[in-house]
């Protein structure tokens, strides 16, 4: 058992757990914040994600040493900040998810794409997108969120 | 596990040396193999702080990499992209962005199975690493052979300006796929030729031989043939070791551009299918996302979902609550000879151990036979059967008592051929035999048929064990109730039916037990039986307490229903101008060990034998039969997708025998509207098969067939043919309710499951249009038996039909009652007021102003006790056809797709898709185009990647490493999609369902698509490349 500080959704938070135990599992069992959805717990289908120091990762695949000194916003972190307003309002607007257990970590995927200083092209939305999995929708409705994610957000930024 | 951070790279040596240390830079590929099974160290010792993170240029002309740059950083660097392009493009293929930014390059050596591995030796990287003289530097290929030291960075020379390079990684999907085979060589005059191969299962290989043959002149067979022999690689349970080192060598040859991949084919094009000269059929409307049209509606559960706030049942946490975990048998068929569960039960914090004596009632449940144990007591039939279960405090102590429950076992020997389980002296599964059904219809004289055909085409399709892999896997809670009843909480498709299984099993009156199935976070047919349920409520019973429980996909992989892998042989003969004449069918479909829907799925399959075609002799006779190859059960298109498959390739390789375009052929052929179905029974009207082919005729996919060095791009189509609802032997009814609830809103309660699939919409649209209300007045109470009547389950295309009927049957009669109420409080005749959004309004009012009374005044008006209601119960429409299951309602559509054979790899994919579909009136337009899109892309996985592979009744699939689903990569760049919603003039049914529809025949379009463009139809789905390979090069 080790402790651990960072800062989790702007908060200092300070954990006692197994040093190699799973952020997912932090986040979802001890800490009840279970909008970070877990599916695979290998890193494989992106649900979990989670932005790290501002860039979409895992959280299935980050132990607790490994966020400590760190920055994590979740998705209850990310649908509270302002910025990223824009993002899910057109998310929802597009109807981007059906069954939604894949939303949360796609919509990290898409915060940490959107957020940076540099507005992604198509390919690079796709490419931010490679690490997650949906099973309902096929997609589609999920890269046409973005692209009026990415407009909305760049229409923002010119005002 | 002790975590160690030195600051210098003596103190890390130094840790190290401790026993049971072991150096963790991002910590990937070290979890991936704990997820394998491999033993976690005791120390891990971080490299973070010792200053191995950069990227320099050395006065050697080598880019050195620290060992803990990750592949992110390493992607985005400017020194790489410069000067070693070959590795600026192996990084992108390397796992997904979320995990290169955890990735390093040093993790890559540190695995020893690296993707870039080959990569960097086909640059002539050389390895820094400590030796206990101090740091040095070793040829990667040496370091490789005899790993020794801490890795410190790498020196990858610059590719010479002007080298050729190339780097090719095949695996079993477009992005972030496992590794096949990954190679990569350089070659320029001055420094020679490097080649290397790796990836994966194959261990990373300078090709030293063959790039020297390479550097003499070698022409490309030989070079080629040089290659094959000298990569090495193995087998595995997905590719041949003779397909990789096949493909390795391809994909060298063609990538140094030193000839085309494979096949001795020209560039040349072909005419192929019908050309666009068909007008759409009058009324046919491209389904665009159009957000701003005033068809589209936000669906109200999106704002929360996005926001990763929508309360799924495996979300709740209360203080109180216990973690559930259950223990699976982990062999495929044993006798149980005894369960210890004393140890567990000891264990502080385990409230409850549950095992088979704990059950109260019947021990068994299964929608149609209850031959399924809750939990096993004597024998287990699949690794996946639920022994024993445990609640505990929280989940590490659960899953220490689980680990403490002893069961001795006497293993048995697994079934697991399903021709095989047929011979008499096959161990019997269950009491009757391992011959689950038996399905067979005789009509006409095929012998006499098939001796007068002009052609006659006969293959055997074989179709996967697909998994649902809802991205939610199965769960939720469950708490014991003051009556001594419980409330099960668990994601479902049909809660009434849970309630009445349940019952049985707990001994309860159904009335104590309440069942809530909504939200569910996917269904597709695998959560239609009962999944964690039982055990489940006997822990929360037990223990007296709330309980909470979430399959880890590793067990929803182990445990959960399948879809029932089938063999499909098919024998199928016309007369010379396409006429169909006979048909011959057997069908051997594996159950594994349960019954659940299967006969059901097997029944259906052979419903749809004939597609929407006319064959006046056939036979056909299906099977299906009990193995140890985990349990099948329902899964979207129910069997008809299956069968779709077989019959619309045998249309397509009949209409090449004759010289018929696929869309003529189909013509000549298609069913009468108004004639019988398939059995001989009566059908709804409203067909729409000749309008369909029409607009697969008009489609612009109809684009020659191209042959370029790298790919071959050729069309197919299909028809879609789906029966919707559970046909005519089953009960299949509905119930609904409407009432004005006491806060103004139209409240519409439906026993129906939102899985995603837009149930939500739908009912909302279905009362807005029937009482005139707007969508946003209507709050739908869905999925929890003690709010909503029991509708059904939700399956089998049938929720679009119930939700609108709901809609029908209750909105008119309410609309009147709440125009007689507001009548009274408004001192109006009810014949002068309408229902418009948000209240009643004056019929002469403009509609652009408030109503005269809003549905919360009137609500408060009533007073509770006389707010209006309005229920129905209706039954989905049948036909009254009893000698076997037959289907009244259909649906219909044409899928065409526009596929890239890869030469190199025999890959296929899909780059165009367009589907027309013809369901009636549009309930949802984002619903509709959802389940379209969404179908056609599991079908697209189901035909190309996803299997869930088993060897002797062991899973080999284990997880979404092993199991692979379509990600955004491979689903087609053009996707359009149409409806022809009209319905015939006395047609009363109203939208069908389409749930089922998407997924029908993508199968047969791709199978087609690739028949089209090689002469050779693929029978075997997932298609296998080495197949296709083969066709390439006129093997068979």
């Amino acid at each position: 058992m080790t402790h651990i500080a960072f800062t989790l959704n702007g908060a200092e938070t300070a954990l006692h757990c197994a040093p190699d135990r799973p952020l997912v599992t932090i986040l979802r069992e001890d800490l009840g914040l279970t909008g970070t959805k877990l599916a695979c717990g290998v890193g494989r289908c992106g649900a979990c994600m989670v932005l790290l120091d501002g860039a979409a990762v895992n959280a299935c695949l980050l132990m607790a040493w490994q966020v400590a000194g760190r920055r994590v916003d979740t998705i209850e972190g990310v649908r509270k900040d302002p910025r990223f307003a824009p993002m899910l309002a057109a998310l929802a607007q597009a109807n981007s998810f059906q069954c939604g257990y894949c939303a949360a970590g796609v919509t990290i995927a898409l915060a940490g794409a959107l957020g940076g200083p540099e507005d992604p092209d198509d390919a690079a939305l796709t490419t931010a997108l490679e690490g997650n999995i949906c099973r309902c929708t096929g997609y589609q409705s999920i890269l046409h969120g973005a692209q009026d994610a990415r407009a909305r957000l760049r229409a923002e930024r010119s005002t | 596990m002790d975590i160690l951070h030195p600051a210098t790279l003596s103190d890390a040596l130094a840790a190290l040396r401790e026993p049971g240390a072991r150096a963790v830079a991002g910590g990937t590929a070290l979890q991936v193999d704990w997820s394998q099974g491999k033993a976690r160290p005791d120390i891990l010792v971080t490299l973070g702080a010792l200053g191995l993170d950069t990227v320099q240029m050395t006065e050697g002309q080598c880019l050195r990499i620290g060992a803990t740059v990750t592949l992110d950083v390493l992607d985005q660097n400017a020194l790489v992209a410069g000067h070693l392009p070959l590795l600026a493009c192996a990084l992108r293929d390397v796992a997904a962005p979320s995990v290169r930014r955890l990735a390093t390059l040093g993790g890559q050596l540190g695995w020893g199975n690296g993707c870039l591995l080959p990569a960097l030796l086909a640059l002539g990287a050389r390895v820094g690493h400590t030796t206990e003289q101090g740091p040095r530097d070793t040829p990667l290929a040496q370091w490789l052979a005899a790993p020794a030291g801490l890795v410190l960075w790498l020196d990858v020379p610059v590719q010479p300006v002007g080298a050729r390079w190339c780097w090719r990684k095949v695996g079993l999907r477009a992005a972030f796929t496992p590794s096949i085979i990954a190679v990569a060589g350089v070659m320029c005059p001055s420094h020679g030729a490097r080649l290397a191969a790796g990836g994966g299962a194959v261990r990373p290989q300078g090709l030293p031989a063959s790039a020297t043959a390479l550097e003499s002149g070698a022409d490309m067979p030989t070079l080629r043939t040089l290659l094959a022999n000298e990569i090495d690689a193995p087998d595995c349970p997905f590719r041949s070791r003779a397909y990789r080192k096949r493909v390795g060598a391809a994909a060298l040859v063609a990538g140094l551009g030193l000839g085309r991949g494979l096949g001795q084919g020209t560039q040349a094009t072909a005419a192929q299918g019908p050309l666009p000269k068909d007008a759409n059929p009058a009324g046919l409307r491209p389904l665009a996302r159009n957000l701003s049209s005033p068809g589209w509606h936000m669906r109200p559960d999106m704002p929360a979902k996005v926001a990763g706030d929508a309360g799924y049942l495996t979300d709740l946490r209360t203080p109180d609550m216990l973690v559930g975990r259950i223990l699976r048998a982990g062999r495929p068929h044993a006798r149980i000879l005894s369960i210890d569960t004393r140890a567990a039960q000891a264990m502080p914090g385990v409230h409850a151990v549950v095992t088979h004596a704990d059950i109260a009632g019947l021990n068994a449940f299964g929608i149609m036979r209850q031959d399924q144990p809750a939990l096993c007591a004597d024998v287990v039939r699949h690794q996946g059967d639920a022994v024993a279960a445990v609640a505990a405090i929280d989940a590490q102590t659960a899953d220490a008592a689980l680990a403490a429950i002893v069961v001795d076992y006497t293993d048995l020997p697994p079934v697991t051929d399903p021709a095989t389980a047929l011979v008499p002296s096959s161990p019997a599964l269950h009491a009757g035999g391992n011959l689950v059904a038996e399905f067979g219809l005789d009509r006409g004289e095929p012998a006499t048929a098939f001796a007068t055909a002009a052609h006659v085409v006969e293959d055997t399709y074989v179709t996967p064990r697909q998994m649902h892999a809802f991205m939610e896997t199965e769960g939720g809670w469950c708490a014991p109730t003051p009556d001594g009843g419980v409330i099960v909480a668990v994601g479902g498709q049909h809660g009434a039916r849970d309630r009445e299984q349940l019952a049985r099993i707990l001994a309860l009156p159904e009335d104590k037990i309440r069942v809530i199935t909504s939200p569910t976070g996917g269904g597709f047919g695998g959560k239609d039986e009962l999944t964690v349920q039982p055990a489940l409520a006997l822990l929360a019973i037990k223990a007296g307490r709330a309980v909470r429980l979430h399959l880890s996909r590793e067990e929803s992989t182990l445990a959960g229903v399948k879809r029932n892998p089938m063999r499909i042989s098919m024998r199928t003969a016309c007369d010379a101008v396409g006429h169909l004449l006979a048909q011959e069918v057997h069908v051997l479909a594996d159950c594994g060990a349960y019954a659940s829907l299967s006969p059901a799925v097997v029944e259906t399959a052979m419903e749809h034998a004939a597609g929407p075609y006319r064959i006046a002799h056939v036979t056909s006779h299906g099977r299906l039969v009990y193995t140890n190859n985990g349990t099948g059960g329902a899964f979207r298109g129910f069997g008809a997708n299956q069968m779709t498959f077989a019959i619309e390739c045998q249309i397509d390789r009949l209409a090449a025998a004759c010289g018929l375009d696929p869309a003529e052929m189909r013509r000549r052929n298609l069913r009468v509207p108004g004639s019988p179905g398939y059995l001989g029974h009566r059908v709804a009207g409203s067909e729409r098969l000749h309008e369909m082919v029409q607009a697969a005729a008009a489609s612009a996919l109809w684009r020659p067939v191209t042959t370029t060095d790298n790919d071959i791009h050729a069309t197919g189509m299909a028809l879609n043919y789906q029966g919707n609802g559970l046909g005519s032997l089953p009960h299949d009814s509905a119930e609904g309710r409407l009432s004005l609830a006491a806060d103004g809103k139209i409240e519409v309660a439906c026993g129906l499951d939102e899985m995603g699939q837009g149930l939500l919409p739908a009912l909302q649209a279905a009362v807005a249009t029937h009482l005139g209300c707007a969508r946003s007045d209507v709050r739908a109470i869905v999925g929890d038996t003690a709010h909503s009547p029991d509708s059904g389950s939700t399956s089998a295309s049938r929720g679009g039909y119930v939700a609108w009927q709901i809609g029908a049957r209750t909105g008119p009669a309410l609309a009147q009652r709440l125009l007689d109420a507001a009548a009274g409080i408004l001192d109006t005749p009810a014949d002068d007021l309408r229902i418009v959004a948000g209240g009643i309004a004056h019929k002469g009012q403009n509609s652009a102003t408030p109503p005269m009374l809003d549905f919360a005044r009137l609500a408060a008006h009533l007073g509770g006790e006389r707010l209006p209601a309005e229920t129905t119960a209706f039954d989905f429409p049948k036909t009254h056809y009893t000698a076997g299951n037959a289907r009244f309602v259909h649906c219909f559509g044409a899928t065409l797709a526009r596929v890239s054979i890869d030469r190199v790899t025999g890959m296929v994919r899909v780059m165009e898709l367009e589907m027309h579909t013809a369901a009636g009136p549009v309930i949802d337009l984002s619903a509709y185009l959802g389940q379209i899109e969404g179908g056609v892309v599991q079908g697209l996985g189901m035909t190309l990647s996803e299997d869930t592979l088993i060897t002797r009744g062991h899973m080999i699939t284990r997880n979404l490493d092993s199991y692979i689903l379509p990600g955004i990569r491979d689903v087609p760049a053009q996707f359009h999609v149409t409806a022809l919603e009209g319905l015939d003039a006395d047609d009363t049914l109203g939208p069908r369902g389409v749930g089922e529809l998407g997924i029908g025949a993508v199968t047969a379009a791709i199978a087609n698509a690739v028949g089209a463009g090689l002469g050779r139809w693929p029978a075997t789905t997932p298609i296998p490349p080495e197949v296709i390979l083969n066709m390439l090069e006129g093997r068979s």
